[in-house]
């Protein structure tokens, strides 16, 4: 469905903010009576409308003839015919991550059941070998799931994760949204940038 | 006499066209375009016919389909011959006003005198001013009759603005009416064919003044307390859907090319090019197009000339209704009464000593 995530993010140099030496004090007016001028108000509009006014004419050249090649000034996205790309910690629906081969990644172990604040999740554990669980049945309730990413972050197999799916969360039928495990597998490969970013928020696993 | 009627019916259907049929549907895609051009956002562009999106025009012709087709809902307890009356009286004064702006100047055709104005009234601008005076029942009327709270408040509000802002309007006119010794609008266009004459240079206090009460009299921002979204819905007109609701709708755009036509032609030279007489027009086509032809030709530069300025106020107002925020109740009354009044006297009395000094 969705293939906007980029893969070639760099896992762990991130910056966050304006660094401080960059950060400059501004100058605020803090008198807030206004001068006679200000009162007068015709100037003060005036200066107003030319602000307005520049982003209309410029604009509108840009609406006449686009500039070729160059990035848009309008920050608008046309919805169904571009999409954005999501940075990775964006919880979009709870995925189940799969091997290589296919098989899920989850052990049935439950935590993620007993974690849910919505009660979103149930599984219903089977052995496939002695001692070795995997769901039988892992059933999804995107109608009661709020997104929260605890199931991701109590999981201890990175078998569950929040990818960057939003499309078809609206349904009208309650059934459609009881999401089985069929439909949740997702390739490791498509959630692969979650996946670093969560080895670094949670900082679990000490890798 | 039977020319006579035909020409008069010419023009009004003419004016009508334009307006109805022209102004109104494509200022409702202009406000929203234009809201959208100067925020760096893309504005309407999704209804389509065969794909073809036309730059969003067809969500006027989507519009008017809605609200055409909407149920015409009456609130219970409302009285409902006013409730029915209101948008009337907001919409027809609105029409009406046209009538005597001159969108042209006087040319013999076939033998024939052509004024280009439907009805040139020598109590000319007071018509104008004693129709805004009609519109302000329609808007309490609907804020009364419509039995709702926010209907009420804006009922409330409109008519204590409009009928404040009314005196300063007139005020701010009267200038203009002194400098050209006319109240008849073709006299005063026809008065401005030497540029220097323009009311702008004459009277740039009264066109601001004049400009503010327009605005304040369309209840549009900076003055739309009477509607006033974020607190009263939709003010006067919250109980309005369908017919009646584009009734006020088209009444609002349609006050505004009013507005702009008046402007147009007390203070910026009616259908004058800028150095340009008529006779120089006529003069210049009567060499390839004889002399009714010229006259036709000149006719249409004048339209043309009137229309497109009449266009860049109607520009002007977008952007002013786009760039300020909603003025408080209080504000707007203290600046009629404190500024605008006292201003607009201040204006006339110098107006009328220089007059008479010179
Ligand atoms: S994201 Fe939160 S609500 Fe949704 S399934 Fe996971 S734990 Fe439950
Ligand atoms: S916490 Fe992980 S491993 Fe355990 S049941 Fe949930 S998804 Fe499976």
């Amino acid at each position: 469905m969705s293939t906007t995530t980029g893969l070639g993010q760099s896992p762990y140099s991130v910056q966050v903010g304006v660094p401080a030496a960059v950060l400059k004090a501004k100058k605020v007016r803090r008198r807030l009576d206004l001068t006679l001028w200000e009162k007068l108000y015709v100037a003060e509009i005036v200066r107003g409308l030319v602000i307005t006014s520049k982003h209309f004419f410029i604009n509108m050249l840009g609406f006449i003839f686009p500039p070729a090649g160059k990035k848009r000034k309008v920050f608008t996205v046309y919805y169904p015919e571009e999409k954005l790309t999501l940075p990775s910690a964006y919880r979009g629906r709870p995925v189940l991550v799969a091997h290589a081969d296919g098989s899920e990644k989850c052990v049935a172990c439950g935590l993620c059941e007993k974690m849910c604040p919505a009660h979103a999740i149930s599984i219903v554990a089977a052995e496939k070998a002695p001692g070795e669980r995997y769901p039988a049945r892992y059933t999804l309730d995107l109608g009661r799931c709020v997104y929260c990413g605890y199931c991701e972050e109590v999981c201890p197999k990175e078998a569950i994760v929040m990818s960057d799916e939003y499309q078809g969360l609206a349904q009208g039928d309650r059934n459609l949204l009881r999401f089985q495990k069929e439909q949740l597998l997702r390739p490791e490969g498509k959630v692969k940038t979650r996946l670093y970013f969560v080895r670094r928020i949670y900082s679990k696993w000490n890798y | 006499m039977l020319a006579d009627l035909i020409e008069s019916l010419a023009k009004i259907v003419f004016i009508f066209t334009v307006n109805v049929g022209v102004f109104a549907p494509i200022l409702g895609w202009v406000e929203r375009k234009q809201s959208a051009v100067m925020q760096d956002r893309i504005g309407a562009n999704r209804a389509d016919i065969l794909g073809f999106t036309a730059i969003g025009l067809f969500h006027s012709l989507a519009d008017a389909v809605k609200l055409l087709t909407k149920e015409d809902f009456v609130p219970a307890n409302a009285n409902k011959f006013f409730h029915t009356l209101a948008p009337f009286i907001a919409l027809v004064p609105a029409i009406s006003a046209f009538a005597i702006i001159p969108f042209g100047g006087r040319y013999e055709l076939f033998g024939r005198e052509i004024n280009l104005v439907i009805a040139d009234l020598d109590v000319g601008i007071l018509y104008v001013f004693a129709l805004a005076g009609l519109a302000t029942y329609g808007t309490v009327l609907a804020g009364w009759s419509s039995r709702s709270n926010w209907s009420l408040l804006g009922g409330l509000r409109a008519s204590a603005q409009m009928l404040s802002y009314e005196v300063a309007m007139g005020l701010s006119i009267i200038g203009i009416i002194i400098v050209y010794g006319s109240l008849r609008l073709t006299d005063i266009g026809a008065a401005q064919e030497n540029f220097f004459r323009w009311g702008i240079f004459l009277q740039p206090v009264g066109f601001i003044i004049y400009m503010t009460c327009a605005i304040a009299e369309n209840k549009r921002i900076p003055f739309d307390i009477p509607e006033a979204e974020s607190e009263l819905v939709a003010g006067y007109f919250t109980e309005y859907s369908g017919m009646k609701f584009v009734m006020f709708w088209m009444a609002e755009f349609l006050e505004m090319v009013t507005i702009s036509a008046i402007v147009t032609t007390l203070f910026f030279g009616a259908w004058h090019i800028p150095f340009v007489t008529d006779a120089m027009l006529l003069s210049w086509f009567s060499g390839f197009a004889g002399p009714n032809g010229a006259a036709a030709l000149a006719m249409a530069v004048n339209i043309a000339v009137f229309f497109a300025k009449v266009s860049f106020f109607i520009w002007l107002q977008m952007t002013i209704r786009w760039t300020l925020p909603r003025f408080r109740y209080d504000q707007v009354m203290r600046m009629c009464w404190k500024m605008l009044l006292p201003l607009s006297l201040i204006n006339l009395s110098i107006t009328g000593l220089v007059v008479l000094l010179l």
